[in-house]
């Protein structure tokens, strides 16, 4: 039980761990929180789920997709709802509230488009193909989150710290003036970042579309504020902390149902958050130093 | 008569008046530089406490609102000792969550009956209007029916309550609390070093928010016969900010514009319904890229006096 358990928080705090990366890498970088992330990601699930059912494509193949979807998506918000405020000098609030207006229009977007209803995947999609594992009992889906969301973090990781891009990424996160001296083309970098996050984020829509097997224009909302509350938990723009913190909730929220308050799920996060803000602002991994600390 | 005064209409500038007063519940607290986005869940606390109270004990409304707001203040109290250590996007966030356990904790309780939520509210017009029945007006009043009459006193009644509240803060704007507010909006640092007790300021602006979001909700509460705890989600929250974001969080003034414009507008765009959210969302990029500090800010206010001011001359 215990372990099963744990086996099951560990691929739902996966997919939390992959949005949380997305605004982690956002926060970073543009020190904002985007609040349209949340529908970014159900778009993405929307896109993987059609490329499932109608060009009946493999799930790796509807995740590149989706990620690309992804991808446009993030130029696009980058490029209409977060660079024209940066040309003026604007209070930390209005980029949060852009945001907003983006994640506004695209619920709606979705539902004009998709309709309201609950889609499922396509029954060949991964079979409920289930392998015995001494006492754990897991799913080829939940094997495929898993897989998925521990090799796009170590990619991103790798990526970050090792590549030429990746340094220049870090240092726009760390100072955007001084990266723009250094002969960074920033906005370039930000673009990047803003696509990259958002095409992560398209392909945890994807896993967690597969996870629930139901995809519906609601279920950016409340997966955005999850994501939230994991980078308040991991500390804000720390990659380590985001992933981390995924998993951490993963395990409270799955444990939380399992032993006793199910009607409480959705509590626990925000609990924990709360918890957190008033005895470790700067989230469990952040540097003391300063609140939150870069990557 | 019945043109002006049909009930849609009238319905219509009752949301006006109760977005207004929540809209002046936010500028209070961003009148300190804090980004609270915990409105909805104290408006849902005032509801709920104001609802139970009215349904459960039969305590007249008149009590029971002001009741529901000291419970939201009393609340806000609590959470703020720790919270308002944070600042910026952290307290956004933490009072975003406190937003979402309180609708986690209403959804479980029996006493606010779950995702059910609380019906049978009795509304503010039945009771004006068995007031105005036992007055022998139950045929109405100057033309208007005995139903047109009690809306439009309860629209008078929000109107005097929401002039309350715009006097006591331009009132409390010219005060020495008001002035502490300024400079703690200005640079927080600098005014602690003036010798201001911010985190006093900041959670008598963070208390006095809360009491009246607690009392719009408990208002709302009274007018719509039924609450629920979807009523306080996220979306609500979302959308008082926007009252501020808007109308612009300078003055008194800017939210309550805000809040007139976004609950007309849903109402006008009603032909392109299908739409209508998309227009929203659409709108709130536009103004952030267009005139981030709202549609109102005292520069507006001083062109204005100006420009009239040499046309009278």
């Amino acid at each position: 039980m215990f372990w099963q358990q744990l086996v099951n928080g560990l691929t739902l705090g996966s997919t939390y761990s992959l949005v949380a990366l997305g605004y982690t890498l956002i926060m970073g970088v543009l020190n904002i929180l985007n609040m349209a992330h949340g529908e970014i990601f159900m778009f993405g699930a929307f896109v993987g789920l059609f490329l499932m059912t109608y060009l009946k494509v493999n799930i790796f193949v509807a995740m590149a997709g989706a990620m690309v979807a992804g991808a446009l998506l993030g130029t696009l918000l980058e490029l209409l709802a977060l660079r024209p405020l940066r040309r003026r000098a604007v209070s930390d609030l209005a980029p949060l509230i852009s945001t907003i207006g983006v994640s506004i229009f695209l619920e709606n977007l979705a539902l004009k488009i998709f309709g309201p209803q609950s889609r499922a995947f396509p029954s060949g999609a991964l079979s409920g193909v289930q392998i015995q594992l001494g006492p754990i009992r897991i799913t080829l889906v939940q094997i495929v989150i898993l897989g998925i969301s521990f090799c796009l973090m170590f990619v991103l990781r790798f990526w970050l710290s090792k590549t030429r891009v990746g340094k220049a990424i870090r240092t726009t996160a760390e100072n955007i003036e001084t990266a723009n001296l250094l002969g960074i083309n920033t906005n370039k970098i930000i673009l990047l970042t803003v696509a990259l996050a958002s095409g992560l984020g398209a392909v945890a829509g994807v896993l967690v579309g597969l996870s629930f097997n139901a995809v519906e224009p609601t279920m950016g909302l409340s997966i955005g504020l999850k994501g939230l509350a994991v980078l308040i938990l991991g500390g804000m723009g720390n990659i380590t902390g985001a992933m981390l913190g995924g998993l951490i909730l993963g395990i409270a929220e799955v444990f939380t149902v399992a032993y006793g308050a199910s009607s409480y799920r959705d509590a626990v996060a925000f609990g924990m958050i709360i918890l957190i803000l008033f005895i470790r602002p700067q989230g469990l991994f952040g540097s003391s130093s300063r609140q939150g600390g870069r990557f | 008569m019945d043109v002006i005064f049909n009930q849609y209409y009238l319905q219509i500038a009752i949301f006006v008046f109760v977005n207004a007063i929540l809209g002046v519940s936010i500028y209070m607290t961003l009148s300190t530089g804090q980004l609270s986005l915990g409105n909805a869940g104290f408006m849902s606390i005032g509801a709920y406490t104001c609802a139970i109270l009215t349904v459960k004990t039969g305590l007249p409304v008149y009590l029971a609102i002001p009741i529901g707001g000291i419970a939201a203040s009393f609340i806000s109290i609590i959470i703020g000792f720790p919270a308002l250590r944070l600042t910026g996007i952290y307290l956004a966030i933490a009072t975003l969550g406190f937003g979402e356990v309180v609708r986690v904790i209403v959804l479980n309780l029996t006493i606010t009956n779950g995702a059910l939520g609380i019906s049978g509210i009795p509304t503010l017009g039945t009771k004006i209007g068995k007031v105005l029945s036992s007055l022998g007006l139950s045929k109405g009043f100057g033309g208007l029916s005995a139903q047109q009459t009690s809306t439009l006193l309860v629209l008078v009644i929000l109107v005097l309550i929401l002039a309350a509240l715009v006097f006591f803060c331009t009132r409390l704007n010219r005060s020495r609390v008001g002035r502490a507010f300024a400079a703690i909006k200005a640079d927080e640092s600098a005014a602690e070093a003036m010798g201001i007790n911010t985190t006093y300021y900041k959670l008598l602006a963070f208390a006095l928010g809360a009491l009246i979001a607690g009392m719009a909700g408990g208002l709302s509460a009274h007018l719509t016969f039924f609450i629920g705890p979807k009523d306080f989600a996220y979306n609500r929250t979302v959308e008082i900010l926007t009252f501020a974001v808007l109308g612009g969080s300078d003055l008194i003034i800017g939210p309550i514009v805000g809040a007139l414009l976004l609950t007309l507008l849903p109402e006008l765009l009603r032909s392109a319904s299908e739409y209508r959210l998309m227009i929203y969302g659409a709108l709130m990029v536009a103004t952030m890229a267009f005139r981030p500090q709202g549609l109102i800010s005292e520069e507006t206010v001083r062109f204005w006096k100006r420009k009239l001011g040499r046309r009278i001359k």
